[in-house]
């Protein structure tokens, strides 16, 4: 579904490269969680799959097609981007929000139809935000405006989802309320997700295929249970780590 | 929901009608009064006389008044919507229609012209053309430094727009001439005193072929709104848009000071009034703009002909009743906010 090979990316006047010499291969309907620190290139590389950054070297397929070859039409008819943040949407009602992601399906002209709307109630009530479509963004908290990114996201019936670290500004209930939503659609198995974080329990908790990331680099990739690992995971974060077996599943966290 | 939905745009509807109603009773108005009063009676008697027995009131209303009354619609329409759409494509509600220089330019442009003894059409030439230079030069300074953010494109903007206004006082304090100085300031305080038929041919079909291009992609401003990564990955061409709405809004601010000068406020307040009342959807806020624009222009025009024997420059106007009308917008907004 989503295939890179040998990806370089510096950003303009910059010599150093954030990306370099990485491949990786995501399969269809998988959950694929890019791990590492900050700095580390997750955001970049989330970005560049996405389209948003250009004058990279190496080879993407999304799809079977050549990334480069395809117009902005045809990307988001393919992938679907999650940022880490809506403010800029903070006047807009949860309900426009959310109907925005049908705009790759209308003629330029035309605006949403009941059946739009329609659609946007349905899945509000599968991922239990009716109650918000009336709000404006605004008056969210930041686990319920991921939710409703995650929302617009879904409307726009893409193959492959990509977001950018959703849980980076969430607290552990937002954090926990995200993952569930998260993993019913992963559930349902008709999406391919790829996400960036920078906390392992995530992808524990996801139970996904996960990328270990260190300087612009994959360094160890496999099924999450095999890859984190303490000695993987102390390689990359440097710090020392232990299992909490106490509590209701496998989670990780810092010696301090 | 979708009930919710109809009621929005069943009350934006609504709105409409009553405000294009205004409009349209503004208008007769407009058409009645000033120094030589009309009343209603003749009025109707006036444009509909083939006799000659009101040919005074005729001329008054027709050569007069009704191009100015164009004029003044046109010109609050442009300026309004031209600065919605700035607003929305810069993420910024403090911006105004002459954010990348299109005013101070063309004021450079009406100086010069001044100077050089034009006026009539020659004058709005050179406003019209110094105003799109001036753009042209800010995008050209703003594409020097490769960023793809909007707010080197609006820093270039602040940057060509005082570097004009510095030519335009080097070329007032050198004029010399009083009457020369008085007609530049009179010019930068915009008026719709000397505009007549020939003016709305040229901006009518301007007006209505940037408005007809805005109403049909009015929607989709809204994701344009949303800044260059949302538009781009849900499949909008962010770079197209911004191009075409930086050349309308360009167009529209460069023909609208060229007729009746440098005309302040209006693209920033009444942007901020559609929204208290109709909400954020730019579906919504785009039409009502364009009716509010009109109406508030017209308003401003009535009273700076009507109150007093000279002519009240429109900006002065415009600011007096801008200002308080903002300062109750953001009362209001606080107190949204607090509740």
């Amino acid at each position: 579904m989503i295939k890179i090979d040998d990806l370089s990316y510096n950003y303009p006047r910059y010599k150093e490269s954030v990306i370099s010499a990485l491949s990786l291969k995501c399969k269809m309907g998988s959950v694929n969680v890019l791990l590492g620190l900050n700095g580390c290139g997750k955001t970049t590389l989330i970005k560049i799959i996405a389209g948003l950054l250009d004058n990279y070297i190496g080879e993407i397929n999304i799809a079977h097609k050549n990334h480069q070859k395809l117009s902005i039409i045809e990307r988001s008819k393919i992938l679907a981007y999650v940022p880490q943040d809506i403010n800029f949407a903070d006047e807009y009602s949860v309900l426009d929000y959310i109907l925005f992601g049908r705009v790759n399906t209308m003629k330029f002209y035309a605006s949403p139809k009941n059946d739009d709307i329609k659609k946007v109630r349905e899945l509000a009530s599968e991922f239990c935000i009716s109650h918000l479509l009336e709000k404006t963004i605004c008056h969210l908290s930041g686990g319920e405006k991921q939710i409703v990114s995650i929302c617009r996201a879904i409307i726009q019936n893409t193959p492959i989802i990509l977001l950018d670290e959703p849980m980076s500004y969430l607290d552990i209930k937002n954090q926990h309320k995200v993952l569930e939503q998260l993993k019913r659609v992963v559930e349902k198995g008709d999406k391919t997700i790829l996400l960036s974080s920078h906390n392992p329990n995530h992808a524990l908790y996801l139970k996904g295929y996960v990328f270990l990331m260190k300087n612009g680099k994959i360094i160890k990739s496999g099924e999450s249970k095999n890859i984190v690992t303490i000695n993987n995971l102390q390689e990359i974060y440097g710090e020392k780590i232990c299992y909490a077996d106490e509590l209701p599943h496998r989670e990780i966290s810092l010696l301090l | 929901m979708v009930k919710h939905c109809m009621n929005n745009t069943k009350k934006t509807r609504i709105i409409l009608i009553v405000s294009i109603i205004v409009l349209a009773i503004l208008f007769l108005v407009a058409l009645m009064v000033g120094r030589y009063r009309i009343n209603a009676d003749t009025f109707f008697k006036a444009i509909f006389d083939t006799s000659g027995q009101y040919l005074t009131e005729n001329n008054v209303i027709r050569i007069l008044r009704l191009p100015r009354t164009i004029i003044a619609i046109l010109v609050g329409m442009s300026l309004s919507v031209s600065g919605l759409i700035y607003q929305e494509l810069f993420q910024n509600k403090l911006v105004s229609p002459d954010l990348l220089g299109v005013s101070n330019g063309a004021g450079v442009g009406a100086a010069l012209a001044i100077i050089l003894g034009f006026s009539g059409v020659l004058l709005s030439a050179f406003a019209f053309v110094f105003g799109i230079t001036t753009v042209v030069l800010t995008v050209c300074i703003s594409k020097n430094f490769k960023s793809k953010s909007s707010m080197i494109l609006l820093l270039s903007g602040i940057v060509v727009g005082g570097f004009m206004s510095s030519i335009l006082s080097m070329l007032r304090y050198f004029a010399q001439d009083e009457a020369i100085i008085s007609n530049i300031t009179f010019w930068l305080m915009g008026s719709f005193a000397y505009t007549n038929m020939s003016d709305v041919f040229v901006l009518l079909p301007i007006v209505g072929i940037m408005m007809a291009i805005l109403l049909i992609i009015k929607w989709r401003i809204n994701i344009i709104a949303l800044g260059q990564e949302e538009a781009k990955t849900l499949g909008l061409n962010y770079n197209l848009y911004r191009v075409i709405i930086i050349a309308m809004a360009t167009l529209l601010t460069a023909s609208s000071v060229a007729i009746a000068g440098t005309i302040s406020w209006i693209g920033l307040v009444v942007p901020h009034i559609v929204r208290l009342v109709v909400g954020r959807d730019t579906k919504n806020t785009i039409p009502i703009t364009i009716v509010f624009g009109g109406i508030f222009m017209l308003i401003c025009d009535i009273l700076s002909r009507t109150f007093t024997s000279s002519e009240i420059p429109i900006s002065a106007l415009t600011g007096l009743i801008g200002t308080p009308v903002f300062i109750f917008i953001l009362l209001r907004k606080r107190r949204t906010l607090e509740t």
